[in-house]
């Protein structure tokens, strides 16, 4: 539940707001899409939600924690442990293989090596990927390499997924599947997830759309 | 910002190289005096010391000096030597003109020197010098000193030892610091002989000769003529003379076993090589951030090939690039030279200059230019302008494989070179150490030496007195030689059972019956001379070295003949280090004879105040000796003079393994620096995914510290078999450690850990909101 959120930068003494009086309440299990033109603050606002971001002003309650009071310390763990991130551009660690890719998120969560294993093998399995495992990000399709993002950022078994722009490098065949996968997810297993896209078509696999417009919330839907 | 970042690589870059530059060129105008030791006598290629190779007892040792009438004859019956000198060198001989009274080295002489040396005379001349036996000719230092800037000097007088008086005749420029002849005046040989009648004795040694050849005489052909020379006049035939170069003077001053084998040259060498060295750790740096940056350059290397820019073209512009940037290291370079160069002079102990108006400094400045920039510029120019502009522009990152492992590889043999040098810094200094704290057989704390002047040994008894009364003396004693030099041998000594086919060089040291005590020697068998029993001058103290050539038994009642006279061993005293301080010094004998003595030793007591006891000292000395300054010198700083070479080594290597090691950080933190900006989206994800700053900022490290790691393995076994052989130089050596090994390492290991983890631990701090923006 955000409140009044604001959020400003200072250019040459002048505020410039990214964020204005937002306030917003995602009930758990929603499918929530952003909207918005260019600029309008809806990565920033998506930023805020999954605590990479700070703000200015407000308050903002998640899980029943104070965000704005917590430690850095303590708001990174309750996103290490919540929230999943889904990247327009997948954002894969090109070094490493898909496996090892998927199981990154658990190395930051001290979990041993045969839970990780298994934990791995399940995510491959569910997305149909077992047989990609140990090929590397660049040899991946982009709707491949976008499911290995969502792979990654379900391993830890959030209960937020944020997804900024998940089909923006897609083309529409591979949209359309990430889309179907999102909106299974909500509906079979509950998880609650917030969208940040361009596209109404990809708006309407949501419960409920927020467009925003020159950083304030122009129609909450 | 970005030009910023740049600028910063840009400064890296120019710091590192100008750093490197001017310890090159301070090495090199090192290495240039040294070279040039001797070089302003314009006879350089035809002088000549003599040089004399003595065998004893199959060894064969070399000897500086030679017999008194060897000059004279050697000029009269070789062709070929169409100049000799005869030349006794002393290091104080006490002046006064009035109030002032200065102890001056000087050289008795003939007046040949002045032509062989070609001295020229700022007054009077070479020809009315030495016309009168009164007369001296001295430096423009010297005469400053003591007629301040007066002109016409020529016809003073000077007082010598407060006995006698002679005029000036002539008034030459001081030697200059690079020169192995050191004076401040000269005088008649004759002055000389006729004080000291033992010179024109050919089987006396105390003489340096010096000859001029013809420039048409081999010096093969005239060593030959000497081997036998002075056999022929003395009729000891273990005496070998021999002619050494004054080209060879400085440089290649050591004999083993009557050969050359070398001397400061090789040190030479090998600082010219650490300048070289340097030099390549700097432009190592160059390549490194120059190829890591390319990736940022790819794509303007693309876009100007797609305008139609050949890769030649590319090629010559980053060369172009490297070339401006090493000319400016080097301006940069010199004038960090300028500011350093004092500090460095201090620590050699030189006056060297930059020199602005030698020429050949501007070429090689001008060639450091070039070849770093050649060398810097030519990995890059070649890896830059290969890149195709499709693959450059397709992927955001092109795959630059060769070119990391070739980075890794130049950072290896940095910290390699880097840890040697540390290595051998070390080595370096336990070895000096480890001989600096050889046992000498005697102690060489708080102990003082003096000159003997004036009437101090008739005085010697009420001096005593007075300095003992004083409760900061211990104890003191007089000796004819100081205790550190070699002094007098001769092997003329019998006893009963000598093998009369052997010869043993025994030195003679006489002293005054408190010489061993006070001394701190050790007497292992029998007794010490008895302090005021003039009967014990017919007994004599000998070292154990010598008890052992006389015989199994104790020598202890033995008798030894010298000289027409018969002394009694009365104690063995215990081997004490002297001459070469690497090696077992000669059998000593010490004779009871305090009345031909030269120098007065005084022990403080431990604790005592050194300025009150040197106080108390020189109020004694004035009461005695009014008329001489008082002067005096710690056994311990001449003890220390001995290692002046190795302590310069010591100093140096510890200077220029810094140097390198901070360039090499310099690099490694641009590299660090690079790594991690090439690593921000990684590092962005990897926060989000839920690292913590410690792992991300061990990710970031690791890698450098693997070729830290595997530098140490490189860099070992090559420092431990160069300290190895440099070891095996000396006689008396320590042994390399693996102490030593692992410090070093872990030395390397903290000065990277420190270097990079300052850029990971920005990175990893970071918010990753910026790096995984998508554009």
């Amino acid at each position: 539940m955000l409140e009044n959120i604001f959020k400003w930068v200072t250019v040459g003494g002048n505020r410039v707001f990214l964020l204005k009086d937002i306030n917003l309440t995602v009930k758990e299990g929603e499918f929530l899409s952003i909207m918005g033109p260019s600029g309008s603050g809806k990565s920033t606002l998506l930023n805020v939600i999954g605590m990479l971001d700070g703000f200015n002003e407000g308050q903002y309650t998640f899980l029943s924690h104070a965000v704005q009071q917590l430690k850095e310390k303590q708001r990174s763990q309750l996103y290490k442990q919540h929230v999943g991130f889904v990247f327009q551009a997948y954002h894969l660690i090109d070094e490493l293989t898909v496996y090892e890719n998927i199981e990154t998120p658990l190395l930051y969560q001290d979990i041993k090596t045969s839970e990780r294993k298994a934990m791995v093998g399940d995510m491959l399995d569910k997305f149909n990927i077992v047989g990609k495992k140990d090929l590397f990000p660049t040899q991946l399709s982009g709707g491949q390499q976008q499911l290995v993002g969502i792979a990654r950022a379900l391993i830890t078994k959030p209960r937020l997924l944020l997804a900024d722009e998940p089909t923006g490098n897609l083309n529409s065949k591979q949209g359309e599947e990430i889309m179907e996968l999102f909106y299974t997810l909500n509906r079979e297993e509950g998880m609650t997830i917030i969208q940040v896209t361009h596209a109404e078509k990809n708006a309407a696999y949501g419960s409920r759309t927020v467009h925003l417009l020159d950083a304030r919330i122009e129609k909450n839907g | 910002m970005r030009f910023r970042k740049e600028r910063s690589y840009g400064l890296i870059n120019l710091l590192g190289l100008s750093i490197g530059i001017a310890s090159a060129m301070l090495i090199l105008l090192w290495v240039e005096d040294e070279i040039n030791f001797d070089n302003t006598y314009t006879k350089k290629e035809l002088l000549y010391a003599v040089r004399e190779n003595q065998t004893y007892d199959g060894k064969v040792r070399t000897f500086d000096n030679t017999p008194g009438p060897f000059a004279a004859a050697v000029k009269a019956e070789i062709p070929g030597v169409v100049n000799s000198c005869r030349t006794a060198f002393r290091r104080g001989i006490l002046f006064s003109a009035g109030e002032k009274a200065i102890y001056e080295r000087g050289c008795y002489t003939d007046s040949s020197f002045f032509s062989m040396f070609t001295i020229s005379f700022l007054e009077g001349s070479a020809k009315d010098a030495f016309k009168q036996l009164n007369g001296v000719v001295i430096s423009d230092a010297m005469a400053k000193r003591f007629f301040g800037e007066e002109k016409n000097v020529v016809g003073k007088t000077l007082k010598v030892d407060n006995s006698r008086d002679v005029v000036v005749t002539g008034v030459i420029k001081e030697p200059v610091e690079n020169s192995t002849l050191q004076f401040e005046w000269l005088a008649p040989f004759e002055v000389f002989s006729a004080v000291s009648p033992w010179v024109n004795d050919w089987g006396n040694n105390s003489i340096d000769t010096y000859v001029e050849l013809a420039p048409t005489a081999s010096p093969v052909a005239i060593d030959k003529q000497l081997a036998g020379f002075i056999g022929k006049k003395s009729g000891s035939t273990g005496t070998q003379a021999f002619l050494f170069a004054m080209k060879d003077w400085h440089l290649r001053d050591e004999f083993t076993d009557g050969k050359q084998t070398g001397g400061q040259e090789e040190y030479v060498q090998l600082f010219a090589i650490v300048a070289g060295i340097i030099l390549l750790i700097a432009c190592i740096n160059f390549m490194n951030l120059a190829t890591a940056r390319s990736e940022k350059r790819a794509k303007e290397v693309g876009v100007r090939k797609v305008l139609g820019a050949g890769r030649k073209r590319l090629a010559f512009q980053f060369i172009g690039e490297a070339l401006l940037l090493s000319a400016l290291a080097v301006v940069a370079g010199v004038l960090l030279l300028v500011l350093v160069l004092p500090a460095f002079n201090a620590l050699v102990g030189k006056q060297l200059q930059v020199g602005w108006s030698n020429p050949i400094h501007f070429a090689t400045l001008a060639g450091i230019a070039l070849l770093c920039g050649l060398v810097a510029g030519s990995y890059p120019a070649f890896y830059l302008s290969s890149f195709n502009p499709v693959t450059v522009f397709k992927s955001q990152q092109s795959k630059t494989g060769s070119a990391v492992w070739i980075r890794k590889g130049l950072v290896v043999v940095q910290f390699s070179i880097s840890i040697i040098l540390i290595v051998s810094t070390v080595v370096v200094y336990q070895q000096v150490q480890y001989v600096k704290n050889r046992n000498i057989g005697y102690n060489k704390e708080n102990l003082l030496d003096i000159d003997v002047r004036g009437d101090m040994l008739n005085n010697f008894g009420a001096i005593k007195q007075e300095l003992l009364n004083s409760r900061l003396i211990e104890n003191v004693a007089l000796s004819s030689y100081e205790t550190i030099n070699i002094g007098n041998n001769s092997t003329n000594h019998n006893w009963q059972g000598k093998d009369p086919s052997k010869s043993v060089l025994i030195s003679n040291r006489m002293v005054s019956p408190e010489f061993i005590s006070t001394l701190g020697m050790h007497i292992v068998k029998g007794r010490d001379f008895r302090v005021d029993t003039p009967a014990d001058s017919s007994t004599i103290l000998i070292t154990e070295s010598l008890e052992r050539i006389m015989g199994k038994d104790s020598a202890v009642g033995k008798t030894i003949a010298f000289k027409g006279n018969n002394y009694q061993v009365v104690g063995i005293v215990q081997d004490f280090i002297y001459g070469d301080m690497y090696n077992k010094s000669d059998p000593v004998v010490f004779f009871y004879a305090p009345a031909a003595t030269k120098y007065f030793y005084v022990r403080m007591k431990t604790g005592a105040n050194p300025e009150e006891a040197l106080a108390q000292i020189q109020s004694v000395w004035k009461k005695y000796n009014p008329a001489y300054p008082f002067v005096y010198r710690f056994v311990n700083d001449a003890f220390n003079r001995r290692f002046k070479s190795e302590m310069l080594i010591e100093k140096l290597s510890q200077v220029f393994a810094a140097l390198a090691i901070i360039i090499s950080c310099l690099g490694l933190f641009g590299l660090a620096a690079y790594t991690a900006e090439r690593r921000t989206k990684e590092i962005g994800v990897r926060k989000v995914l839920g690292a913590s700053v410690n792992s991300l900022a061990g990710l970031l490290s690791a890698e450098f510290l693997q070729l830290v790691i595997f530098s140490c393995i490189l860099a070992f076994p090559v420092a431990w078999w160069v300290m190895s052989r440099w070891l095996q130089g000396y006689n008396y050596h320590t042994s390399i450690r693996w102490h030593v090994f692992v410090a070093a390492g872990i030395c390397a290991l903290i000065i990277a850990v420190f270097t990079v983890s300052f850029q990971a631990i920005k990175t990893a701090m970071a918010s990753p909101i910026k790096s995984l923006r998508t554009e």
